[in-house]
């Protein structure tokens, strides 16, 4: 059985009406930028198991975990419902969509809404590598001022050169990365770190590796 | 009573690398889900509604490697992988070549005769080397 977890809300932050960061005090976790933690949520008379990816980096001192309210759900409810001071039980951390090295090729990360989440440690620890390799963000969401981490991500774009960082509509996903990185050169020594939910996600897969990216060079995680 | 309104009986022979006894279910697929997580019908579900504990951090959405199994007999009654599975396996510590995630693979055959090896180790965590 895994080690289990206890830490509580040390802080709540409302990112938007039905989406808001969790910032978790408890032991410190070793853990790699990309992961989840494994919640495990007293819903109903019986524990359910709900993932969530770790949007906060290894070097800070609590974990921040961010959700939006899944309409039909059982997990964010619950989980959007504590007040500062609840106990939150976990396992973890699990998950191999990592990035924790010096990227070794250009870097195009593609999130879409929330699932900015596990992308947004992966790019702080590539940006600290100072690598000479591109890095770029293309962040679906439905309009600018949905866009998480907008400040945060602007201040990145300029302290780092490499770093370029677009806001496109959610719907227009597929097509804006087959115009620039299908249909719009031969280059296909790129690597993707893909986060979303539903269907866009093994779609771009399909796209990216049927237009001849390696396997191992499109790595996506799927919400 | 003919054959025919018998009902079906699958097993599952569980066997675990860590030396914990081995246990076998038998069951009849067209009664699943048994529980919540995984795929109805998969190897995840039938364990975990018979009692049978197989990590699933994911919560049974093949978004992590922890249910790894390896499958010894009975493949071909489970469904096929697909590629979201086959990529995550990649990652999985002590892939086999029937290694299979147990939140995805459904016994399909009413009659299956299946055997399963619970890995010592299922997870990928920090120590991983794994990963990219």
């Amino acid at each position: 059985m895994a080690v289990e977890h206890a830490a509580r809300v040390a802080r709540i932050v409302q990112h938007a009406p039905d989406t808001r960061s969790l910032f978790l005090r408890g032991p410190r976790i070793a853990f790699r930028p990309g992961q989840f933690i494994s919640c495990l949520l007293p819903v109903g008379g019986e524990t359910l198991i709900r993932p969530y990816s770790i949007a906060s980096s290894p070097e800070e001192d609590d974990l921040e975990i961010c959700l939006n309210l899944v309409p039909g759900g059982l997990g964010s409810p619950y989980l959007l419902g504590l007040p500062v001071g609840a106990e939150v039980r976990f396992t973890g951390p699990w998950g191999t969509f990592v990035l924790d090295r010096a990227p070794e090729a250009e870097v195009i990360f593609v999130a879409d809404g929330t699932a900015i989440a596990p992308i947004r440690p992966m790019l702080r620890r590539a940006v600290a590598t100072a690598t000479r390799h591109p890095l770029r963000l293309l962040y679906g969401a439905a309009g600018p001022e949905r866009l998480l981490y907008r400040a945060e991500l602007e201040a990145m774009a300029r302290e780092h050169t490499g770093f370029r960082f677009e806001h496109v509509p959610s719907a227009r996903l597929h097509d804006e990365v087959a115009r620039r990185w299908v249909d719009g050169d031969a280059d296909r020594g790129r690597r993707f770190f893909i986060c979303g939910v539903g269907a866009i996600v093994p779609a771009l897969r399909d796209l990216l590796r049927g237009a001849g990216y390696e396997r191992r060079a499109v790595q996506y995680e799927k919400w | 009573m003919s054959d025919a309104t018998l009902p079906s009986v699958a097993r599952i022979r569980v066997i675990f690398e860590n030396g914990d006894p081995e246990r076998v279910i038998e069951f009849d697929p067209a009664r699943a889900p048994f529980q919540h997580d995984g795929k109805a019908g998969s190897i995840l579900d039938v364990l975990l509604g018979h009692g049978i504990h197989l990590e699933h951090a994911c919560g049974g959405n093949c978004a992590c490697t922890t249910c790894h199994v390896i499958v010894k007999g009975g493949g071909d009654t489970l469904s096929a992988s697909d590629e979201s599975e086959d990529d995550l396996l990649d990652k999985a510590p002590g892939l086999t070549p029937t290694s299979r995630l147990g939140c995805q693979a459904v016994v399909e055959d009413p009659d299956a005769e299946i055997v399963v090896v619970i890995p010592r180790y299922t997870i990928n965590q920090i120590a991983s080397e794994h990963g990219g």
